[in-house]
């Protein structure tokens, strides 16, 4: 598809961490630009209160779209499958953002043999994100088609 | 009108276009320079600028939010995105002209034990076709209303 290789993967490896922010209301600000997400509950503070908040919160496909971004940085995007994450708590103003994610083990996708992955962002002690992600990657033991029980 | 399962809640076309792939790049701290600089790309092998992963996420310029809300019968002050999933056909690149058709594929009430309001959970699927016919991208998306 493109040049660049499929990266060469093992289960456990891990992908560099990267650290984000202090979120502050112009990150806020400048993805509900590129995006277009206008809710109020992400730059209008009383509306956010009116919602139970005591600050603005940053919209879940901000925090969704950095760790997107991290992952594909590290596997190249034209590699990317599948990604699917879970909000399981607001990223408020202030927040420093955790990436973190390492590789779980292989899957079938359409028959053709994938790396599974397990991603979070947290903040602090708490995970805000947990994503799973399938990319598109060699076994880096040199076979080029992992055994599905690699990782079991 | 309300909004059942099955049904459309919209439809979106727009160019991936070089500005927006930089904003958002930027605003997801991309540092792949294929999202910045038509030369790395190249050399990588895409045709053109290629987007970010969740860039599809800019249709939000073109929907309209608050007429999805009313369609679905959704307090704004009460939803929240519970989740996202992405799968992946073929990299977007600049130039690419896609369409999205948003379906409501299921909408159900879950929790309410232990003395809570039940939340109202909506999924939302959208498949962006290119100009070719192909999906290239399917965005899906858990919509939560809290209860009262």
């Amino acid at each position: 598809m493109t040049s660049r290789r499929a990266r060469a993967v093992s289960v456990g490896d891990s992908i560099p961490e990267r650290e984000l922010g202090p979120i502050s209301q112009t990150d806020i600000v400048r993805f509900a630009g590129a995006g277009g997400d206008f809710n109020p509950l992400h730059h209008d503070a009383a509306f956010a209160e009116k919602a139970g908040f005591d600050t603005v919160i940053a919209m879940g496909q901000m925090q969704a779209g950095m760790l997107a971004s991290w992952l594909t940085d590290w596997c190249g995007v034209e590699y990317l499958r599948e990604l699917e994450v879970r909000f399981l708590a607001p990223v408020r103003l202030g927040a420093l953002l955790r990436l973190t994610g390492a590789v779980t083990g292989w899957a079938d996708l359409d028959g053709t043999p994938v790396a599974e992955l397990e991603l979070r962002a947290s903040v602090g002690s708490a995970d805000v994100v947990r994503g799973v992600a399938r990319i598109a990657a060699v076994s880096a033991n040199g076979r080029s088609a992992p055994s599905p029980d690699d990782g079991r | 009108m309300s909004l059942v399962v099955g049904d459309v809640v919209d439809e979106v076309a727009f160019t991936v276009e070089e500005g927006k792939v930089g904003e958002f790049a930027r605003a997801t701290a991309a540092l792949d320079p294929v999202h910045s600089d038509s030369e790395a790309a190249a050399t990588a092998g895409f045709t053109a600028l290629a987007a970010t992963p969740t860039h599809v996420v800019v249709s939000g310029h073109h929907r309209d939010q608050r007429a999805m809300v009313a369609h679905l019968g959704l307090a704004l002050e009460r939803v929240m995105v519970g989740g996202v999933r992405w799968r992946y056909h073929r990299p977007l690149v600049v130039g690419d002209r896609l369409r999205g058709t948003r379906r409501l594929v299921a909408d159900e009430q879950v929790g309410g034990r232990s003395g809570r309001p039940p939340m109202r959970r909506l999924t939302l699927e959208t498949a962006f076709v290119d100009a070719e016919g192909a999906t290239a991208v399917e965005w899906q998306e858990t919509v939560l209303e809290r209860g009262r």
